[in-house]
């Protein structure tokens, strides 16, 4: 039977910094926030499917912005999710053509909380093209990539969880796979700038 | 299309990987600064890098989500509703036990002979209505006086009456004596014996009873007990209840 444990703010931050217990810690941020930060969709023209949505995209950019150490700590945990999901669903119901007028009000009168969130919702649009390129690819590629660079794993442990022959095919077919990636970002001339914001932004 | 050599280009994906080292490294960097078209050329890799980071984030997220989800999701077990009644009655049943488990159990622990003897004990108050000029004895005026030491310090032989001989009885129960009283209540059921008009019988079987009891006697003090008990025209057959009884025998058993 799994031992439901929940962390504090410092040590669930330190955890999602270093990339250690990682499944813990993201069950936490569920137990302790979907609930609440879900009612909030809910109640203002979202289902269920769109509060569920939202709230994985909360924890992603989340854990994204602590990696990055934008996540200052000058706010509580809760109080940066529930700013960040109030930008992303409203963010998301003006992409639907859709707002909230008492809610853009707010928007505006609200207090910027952390970081500016509202930043966060422009590359919001940015990373969800560069994550959908990823999803084009081939299962394999997206596992041996997946392995290496978020999985931080060698060659060697990659070989002991794929079915290649030896590290050198891996590291082959690992090269290929990044390069077909980088094909695809240089088909979409777009992205270009994307990229320019996103890693020097 | 890039028009960079397969070389350089492996060299910038080991660059990207943390790979190269001392002077590659260097002249990598060298050539990166060079060379605008190759610095944009790993700003792509790194995208491309970041872009498998985040999608394994989401994934990650996503597998846990499901797990969350599925958990919140799985179905409360319904109970049948006479199964639930079974279970409320059998809970509260339950409770109950335990309650006056809990309350027995410190009964018990806390319970003594001289709490039982104080509980069930009545000073005798001698009758008053008395033929005009008849004095009290003594030890019947004294008695009335409440002077117990006084009332045992007296001359007791074979001429003292059975009313004096129960109040000596009485006078030791009062002065916590008894061991003292018992001989005396003895000897007041004793002087009764063979007599059709019994004398301060029933009262001396009673107040032995509890005089046994403060003496920790608690076999005699039962078998009286239970013999007042068994008559229900003794005078002290209401005052020996089920609880006097229950409480003795748990003395009995500690």
């Amino acid at each position: 039977m799994e031992v439901i444990r929940n962390f504090p703010d410092s040590e669930l931050v330190a955890n999602l910094r270093n990339g250690k217990k990682m499944d813990e810690s993201i069950k936490t941020i569920y137990r302790s926030y979907f609930d609440s930060l879900s009612w909030y969709v809910m109640n203002n023209s979202g289902s269920r499917q769109d509060a569920e949505d939202i709230f994985q995209e909360v924890v992603v950019n989340f854990i994204d912005v602590v990696q990055k150490d934008k996540f200052r700590g000058e706010s509580s945990i809760k109080t940066f999710l529930y700013s960040l999901n109030r930008f992303t669903w409203l963010n998301e119901l003006k992409k639907r053509g859709r707002s909230l007028k008492r809610e853009e009000k707010y928007e505006h009168e609200q207090d910027r909380v952390e970081l500016d969130t509202s930043e966060l919702m422009t590359e919001r649009e940015e990373k969800a093209t560069l994550t959908n390129l990823v999803a084009k690819l081939g299962q394999t590629c997206q596992k041996i990539l997946i392995l290496f660079y978020y999985e931080n794993l060698s060659m060697k442990e990659i070989l002991a969880v794929t079915d290649y022959d030896n590290e050198q095919v891996v590291r082959n077919k690992k090269y290929k796979c990044l390069k077909q990636l980088e094909k695809m970002i240089n088909e979409r001339p777009a992205l270009k700038k994307i990229l320019k914001n996103l890693l020097h932004g | 299309m890039d028009n960079f050599t397969p070389d350089i280009s492996e060299k910038l994906v080991q660059y990207l990987d943390g790979e190269l080292t001392g002077n590659e490294k260097e002249e990598l960097e060298q050539q990166l600064k060079s060379y605008p078209a190759l610095q944009e050329k790993l700003d792509t890799l790194l995208a491309a890098k970041e872009s498998i980071r985040l999608y394994g984030l989401k994934q990650k997220v996503a597998a846990i989500h499901h797990i969350i989800m599925d958990e919140s999701e799985k179905p409360v077990k319904q109970i049948n509703p006479v199964k639930r009644i079974l279970r409320f009655s059998i809970a509260i049943a339950a409770s109950i036990v335990l309650v006056y488990g809990a309350y027995m159990a410190y009964i018990f622990m806390t319970l003594t002979p001289e709490k039982v003897f104080a509980a069930n004990f009545q000073p005798y108050e001698l009758v008053t209505s008395r033929d005009i000029g008849i004095e009290d004895s003594p030890a019947l005026r004294l008695y009335r006086e409440k002077k117990y030491s006084e009332v045992v310090g007296l001359p007791y032989d074979s001429n003292s009456t059975i009313e004096e001989e129960f109040v000596r009885a009485m006078s030791f129960t009062e002065l916590r004596n008894s061991e003292k009283a018992i001989e005396s209540f003895k000897h007041v059921i004793a002087s009764n014996e063979n007599k059709s008009m019994k004398i301060y019988y029933d009262e001396s079987e009673y107040y032995l009873a509890l005089n046994y009891i403060r003496n920790k006697e608690y076999k005699n003090g039962l078998k009286l007990l239970n013999k007042i008990k068994e008559n229900p025209r003794h005078l002290y057959y209401d005052k020996v209840s089920a609880k006097l009884l229950r409480k003795v025998k748990m003395l009995e058993k500690r």
